[in-house]
């Protein structure tokens, strides 16, 4: 007797080279379709009709505003040619600028700010709505970018916290 | 049957990234079930369960804009619910704030000699399995509970864990092997 939810074929795949006979491998087979009866006899709980609406509404009201129009661009940033492009323009400006005499300056990043991007040497640290609307689970979210040398390709590296500061994220994107 | 149900899952994930509830609310409710079933069975601890449930929708309406379809709907939300569970179950575990499940009613009935000797079986029954569960490692049961209640693939499930598909029938196998040890013995007596 084979089970479509436990077949016999997934069973010997499992347990591969364990048994000596195929009677042995068949009435091990069905102490554990036995076993996944007895698990069957517990079943979930029914969620209340009241309870499921309310965990709706909550939830969609804590949802982002705005994500029609606003998440189709963004979108847009985390493809990997327009973020390389983007790179680019920034890493030209910024040698424009070198170029010039001016000196970088800075710009602090201020929750306001729907995108902060400081510049030191090699590095830019992207900041601001944009970034943690990207990644709305992390906490301080900053993207950044460093090109050690003109020629090597620009390494991106996203820096945040979980948990209200507990750990720690630091993601090569 | 539900008169939506003609519309795909994508139709209303793209109505619902417009910002129209209606579509939204289809989409929950098309889901909700299986998002509860398994924050049920890796959570374990029913008091958390709805906590979870909750967090697992927050993150899903949160993302929903950025869902872009390369899985399916069903297997994202899968992989929120898996995530979420063992997260929860881990940060409960660490806090100390996961109650052992003893069925009040089943102190009751093992008092109540008048009480059907079959109704009390079944409780007892579902103790010991619950306390069976409550013994494998989080990792295996999500693994077990998303092979055989959730029907899913090893490649799915390999993804959700992010570990290969080797480690996910170690932990399956596992899960077995110990529920087996766990229960049969007990059960058969």
């Amino acid at each position: 007797m084979d089970n479509p939810r436990f077949s016999l074929e997934e069973f010997k795949a499992l347990f591969p080279d364990r048994f000596e006979s195929q009677e042995k491998v068949l009435s091990e087979y069905h102490s554990f379709l036995m076993l996944l009866e007895q698990l069957d006899r517990v079943p979930v709980p029914e969620l209340p009709a009241g309870t499921k609406a309310e965990i709706f509404r909550r939830s969609w009201q804590a949802r982002p505003q705005g994500w029609s129009h606003a998440w189709s661009w963004l979108g847009l940033l985390r493809r990997p040619a327009v973020t390389f492009a983007m790179g680019i323009i920034l890493g030209c400006s910024l040698m424009f600028a070198v170029a010039r005499g001016r000196p970088v300056v800075p710009q602090a990043a201020t929750p306001q700010q729907a995108l902060a991007v400081e510049r030191t040497g090699y590095t830019q640290i992207y900041t601001g709505k944009i970034v943690e609307r990207l990644y709305p689970q992390i906490e301080n979210p900053k993207i950044v970018v460093e090109r050690p040398e003109k020629s090597s390709a620009p390494q991106r590296v996203l820096y945040g916290t979980l948990d209200d500061g507990e750990t720690s994220v630091v993601w090569n994107l | 049957m539900d008169e939506h149900d003609w519309i795909t899952d994508k139709a209303l994930i793209e109505a619902a990234q417009q910002g129209d509830r209606d579509a939204a609310a289809c989409l929950y409710h098309r889901h909700i079930d299986r998002v509860h079933r398994i924050c049920h069975r890796i959570v374990l601890d029913p008091s958390q369960t709805l906590d979870c449930v909750q967090e697992v929708w927050l993150k899903v309406f949160r993302s929903l804009g950025r869902f872009r379809g390369r899985s399916s709907f069903a297997a994202w939300l899968n992989s929120i619910a898996a995530n979420t569970a063992i997260d929860h179950y881990r940060r409960a575990k660490r806090q100390g704030n996961h109650v052992d499940v003893d069925d009040p009613e089943v102190e009751s009935l093992a008092a109540d000699e008048r009480t059907g000797e079959q109704q009390l079986d079944d409780r007892l029954v579902r103790q010991r399995i619950q306390e069976a569960l409550e013994e494998i490692s989080v990792s295996q049961r999500t693994a077990f509970v998303l092979r055989y209640y959730e029907d899913m693939s090893l490649p799915e499930i390999a993804r959700i864990l992010g570990c290969r598909e080797g480690t996910v029938r170690t932990h399956i196998r596992r899960c077995l092997l110990a529920l087996r040890a766990r229960l049969m013995a007990e059960l058969n007596q």
